[in-house]
């Protein structure tokens, strides 16, 4: 230590500081920003904000599915996945309202770091009548059961642009 | 696509057969400030070199072996370094052999011997290095945490929690509910697998969290995402591991004791949400079985509780499972095979892999374990255990330094089918090699007579899943 001056606390963000001096260890700070885009599953997301819940359906009459139950798929995808032609956009906010169940559930006690949902949440997954896939969500207003009626809400009023702009509630 | 053709589903073939002539591995730590990745990969290809009796004069020769080069690791957020694979290929000398990088998540190990031992069946390479590492230490255990949960979708998952054992709990909680009937029967279960794969860890040198914990620890520790608790779930590692594979030829030059080395994969959707019911692809030992067939439709049928595979099942290990008997002819991989190490992620998804893999049919996973077969030594009964299970102590007590993780598990079973377990776990200078005291408690953890094994490596909530297969060469199922 005599020929060098060490600081352990460099209060310049993103500058090296050392951490142990054998075996020599340094923290790298960093805080990038990623620019990402939804792409053709913009009609998803935009939907979250103006409080719709947004499908995509296969609309080719030759397309053989692969799988055996409902039609439409969420989350959403561009191409189907069977015959990837493009598929069209449906509004199933209603038929969500009407059919839509718990399939399985969790609280989360411990997230990662980043996560932006208040701790403990409910997760669940949502089975709707007539969609082939079983979306995960978050449950608010009440502990997730298997079964439990449910409807979405939608957080128009400060989206935050992500899959977070999606929940749902007990249906009474 | 998962509309069965005969094609889809034709057996995979070995045009000539593979051999495993060696394995070697560093130990394995939640940090390891006093290594860098590059000294953790040659120690473990220096184990591999020097350890395993082969019949060349030191490192050099056999270097003068190798034709290509397979490299499996997964994060390169984690350990902040693109392209390590050429780093550390560099670093053991093996310029100017050919090299690639081979990543598929949890299944990094797996896939990586998939392409190494393709490339010796294809004949493109008579001897083969597969290794593997990862460096998890890097950050703090919840940026970690977050950095495993952008391996689920990042649009629609990640931000949900940015907590992988979140999406597994997700499967962990319907398992549970509709297969398990919510008993406490079965979080013993679950609580056994972890009490078991800690307390074979501490027979293992090599691995990070031995302990001889009980079932009432695991079921009073934190819970992460319920049901799931800190005890059900796997480890985050740094080490390295290595294999040498060779065709037949080539692997009795270097060794008299070479093993007969298959491997398949299977695949299935990222995000478990799209996983569309469908046809249960039948194993060797349930197609002509009408009581599996009759329990499956009340199961899955037209009146059923659940979707198939949905969220119980993993297709991906299905599928490896179903290639991996076809390719060998193993038929009753409880008759078949003498030890197995499975993907313990947690402690749920052992016991759905039990399932996809044949161990018991659908929805009677834990009787694998609650019967006794999981054990070396069933501790209720004093009585062996017909096929003992991650033998290593596994994800849960031995590593999950994911990009090794796979070819650890493989490695594992060719000392146990070599009948030298004991020679690389039990003399005192493996312990001190790392620093550690051997403990008064050690066991002896070698199967007798041990002809067969089988090793699940998987990834994601079951996007990709192989399956390897060792048998002593007289020991061959289907010549």
């Amino acid at each position: 230590m005599s020929k060098h001056e060490f600081s352990f606390n460099n209060m310049n963000p993103g500058a090296t500081v050392l951490q142990r001096l054998d075996p020599m260890v340094i923290e790298k700070p960093r805080n990038p920003i990623h620019v990402h885009t939804y792409g053709g599953e913009t009609p998803f997301f935009r939907g979250l904000t103006e409080g719709k819940l947004m499908a995509t359906k296969c609309m080719n009459a030759k397309c053989d599915p692969a799988g055996q139950e409902g039609d439409y798929f969420l989350p959403p995808r561009v191409y189907c996945p069977d015959c990837l032609e493009k598929m069209e956009w449906v509004d199933i906010t209603e038929l969500a309202r009407a059919t839509a169940k718990v399939h399985t559930h969790i609280t989360v006690e411990h997230p990662g770091a980043f996560n932006q949902v208040p701790m403990p949440c409910e997760l669940i997954s949502v089975e709707i009548e007539g969609v082939a896939t079983v979306i995960m969500s978050q449950l608010t207003g009440g502990k997730g059961e298997i079964g439990m009626k449910i409807e979405p809400i939608f957080n128009t009023a400060k989206p935050s642009f992500t899959i977070l702009d999606l929940a749902w509630k007990p249906r009474s | 696509m998962i509309k069965f053709t005969e094609r889809n589903l034709a057996t995979p073939k070995q045009m000539r057969p593979v051999y495993l002539v060696a394995f070697g591995q560093s130990d394995y730590r939640k940090r390891y400030p006093e290594k860098k990745t590059e000294e953790l990969c040659i120690e473990a290809f220096r184990m591999m070199a020097l350890d395993n009796k082969l019949k060349v004069d030191g490192i050099q020769e056999l270097k003068g072996y190798i034709h290509s080069c397979y490299y499996g690791h997964f994060a390169d957020h984690f350990g902040d370094q693109l392209l390590g694979e050429a780093l550390i290929h560099d670093r053991l000398g093996l310029d100017p052999m050919g090299n690639v990088g081979i990543k598929s998540g949890g299944a990094t190990g797996g896939s990586t011997l998939w392409m190494a031992a393709n490339a010796v069946a294809s004949g493109y390479s008579d001897s083969v290095l597969c290794m593997g590492w990862e460096r998890m230490d890097e950050v703090d255990t919840w940026t970690g945490n977050h950095y495993i949960s952008t391996a689920a979708d990042k649009d629609y998952e990640t931000e949900l929690g940015h907590i992988y054992t979140g999406y597994y709990a997700l499967m962990a909680q319907r398992y549970w509910k509709t297969f398990g009937q919510s008993s406490p029967a079965f979080r013993r279960t679950m609580s056994k697998i972890a009490v078991k794969n800690h307390g074979y860890a501490v027979s293992n040198p090599y691995a990070q969290a031995p302990a001889r914990i009980t079932v009432e620890d695991v079921e009073k520790s934190p819970i992460v995402a319920d049901p799931l608790r800190f005890y059900d779930a796997c480890l985050m590692s740094v080490g390295a591991a290595s294999v040498l594979l060779c065709d037949e030829e080539t692997a009795y030059k270097l060794t008299d004791d070479p093993i007969r080395f298959y491997i398949t994969a299977g695949s299935h959707t990222l995000r478990a949400a799209d996983r569309r019911h469908m046809e249960i692809p039948l194993l060797p030992n349930e197609k002509d079985n009408d009581e599996i067939k009759k329990t499956y439709a009340g199961l899955y049928g037209d009146s059923n509780i659940e979707r198939y595979p949905g969220f119980t099942g993993f297709l991906a290990a299905r599928m490896a499972a179903y290639y991996a008997y076809n390719m060998t002819g193993i038929v009753d991989p409880c008759t078949d095979l003498d030890l197995v190490e499975l993907h313990d992620a947690f402690t749920i998804s052992d016991i759905q892999t039990y399932e996809d893999i044949g161990l018991r049919p659908y929805g009677q996973g834990p009787d694998y374990v609650e019967s006794g077969d999981a054990y070396l030594i069933d501790p209720a009964t004093g009585k062996r255990g017909r096929l003992p299970s991650n033998l290593s102590g596994g994800l849960i007590g031995c590593m999950h330094s994911v990009g090794a993780t796979g070819i650890m598990q493989v490695g594992e079973i060719f000392w146990q089918l070599q009948n030298r377990w004991a020679e690389f776990h039990e003399p005192e200078h493996r312990w001190t090699r790392w620093g550690k005291e051997k403990p008064a408690d050690f066991e002896n953890l070698q199967v007798p007579d041990a002809k067969r094994g089988l090793a699940i490596s998987h990834a994601g909530v079951g996007s990709h899943v192989t399956c390897s297969v060792l048998m002593r060469p007289e020991s061959v199922i289907k010549k």
